[in-house]
């Protein structure tokens, strides 16, 4: 019976002593013929698909900053930005959400501040927070983690591939219409 | 055929190929492609997905040459390169649900697919057989530590992760492996399809 020491060792002398020549990768010529249309997709793709995921980040820094700002032309009972802003009387007490739509719409500029930066960095931070919460949910799996742990692990993974969607479909968008 | 981390590229060769000769690049390209793939495909047992990191981690190369400081042997760069790369594809979601979906989570090795490589011993078969039976992650493992020798801190700096995390892998590799190295009544059936 082999001890644990001798299985170590003899597994790694097995790895190292493969075959290291039959798994040959394709020529040069091919390299450079798949080098050119990845090299161009990647420089048009990736300067769409920012602008458009950095449209986005400016909305949202909009609404951070100046979300319960009224804006200063809109006037209630007035047309802004297409979208007609509901006088006071007009309101009713109840429709708070609808309230701070419109004084969110009536907060944007005329014109979106486009800004170009990668989404590697989002991707890669998501990416990352996906992998990390797999193992966590197998670990959860394997070991005694109550179910509602569980579901939240789940639920929490099921959101972050959410936001992932949304920046590759935004990508995929962006391809398109270039 | 030398291991990737062995080897050199003349200097001259190395700045022709910075200055974009493409006969210095397609050199550099004969002497190292042929070890990353092989390294690629240990890590990465479908093809189809090792050739994608084998050509961004090639594209990253001549991207990047002019950065090579001569530390170390260009092959020993190159390596980190190349790891650093297939751990990304490894940990990517979209492989992750690709897997899912093919239910290929539990049995990394499609019914029909060959080894990474045609060996002509038995015994290296087994060992290939065995390598493809683990997980990704901790074939990975086993292979930075055992065969390219990476200490646990730097694969768990590769990984983003504990030291310990890369101690369990290297435990749990081993011992799902033990199974293919016990004698032959207890190990596993492989026929090769």
């Amino acid at each position: 019976m082999h001890t644990d020491l001798e299985h170590e060792h003899t597994l790694a002398r097995a790895l190292r002593e493969l075959p290291h020549d039959s798994a040959r990768p394709y020529g040069w010529d091919e390299f450079r013929r798949r080098s050119q249309p990845r090299a161009t997709h990647l420089a048009g793709g990736r300067a769409l698909a920012a602008t458009v995921v950095v449209a986005v980040a400016a909305s949202a820094l909009i609404i951070r900053v100046g979300g319960f700002v009224r804006h200063p032309h809109a006037a209630p009972g007035t047309v802004h930005h297409g979208v007609a802003t509901l006088s006071h009387s007009a309101a009713s007490p109840g429709s708070g959400e609808e309230s701070y739509a419109e004084r969110y719409l009536a907060s944007l500029p005329r014109e979106p501040a486009l800004v170009d930066v990668g989404t590697r960095a989002a991707v890669a931070t998501l990416e990352d927070d996906i992998a990390q919460l797999d193992d966590l949910v197998s670990a959860a799996r394997t070991g005694s983690t109550p179910p509602a742990r569980l579901q939240a692990l789940l639920d929490e993974r099921t959101q972050l591939v959410s936001s992932l969607v949304q920046v590759r479909y935004a990508e995929t968008l962006a391809d398109a219409s270039r | 055929m030398a291991r990737l981390v062995d080897i050199t590229v003349p200097d001259v060769v190395r700045v022709r190929a910075c200055a974009g000769d493409e006969g210095a690049r397609q050199q550099i390209y004969a002497a190292v492609a042929p070890a990353t793939f092989t390294l690629i495909r240990r890590l990465i047992p479908q093809r189809s997905a090792a050739e994608d990191v084998f050509q961004d981690t090639m594209m990253i190369l001549f991207e990047r040459l002019v950065e090579f400081r001569q530390e170390a042997p260009l092959g020993a760069w190159l390596r980190r390169i190349a790891i650093s790369r297939s751990l990304m594809h490894l940990r990517s979601p979209w492989r992750r649900v690709r897997l899912a979906l093919d239910g290929h989570e539990a049995a990394e090795l499609p019914a029909g697919a060959v080894p990474v490589t045609a060996p002509p011993l038995p015994e290296a078969i087994d060992v290939e057989r065995a390598l493809a039976s683990l997980a990704p992650t901790a074939r990975a493992v086993l292979w930075m530590y055992e065969v390219e020798g990476y200490s646990h801190a730097e694969i768990a700096r590769e990984f983003g992760r504990s030291i310990s995390f890369s101690k369990s892998q290297l435990a749990r590799a081993h011992l799902k492996l033990r199974a293919w190295f016990e004698p032959q009544g207890h190990r596993p059936t492989c026929t090769l399809t």
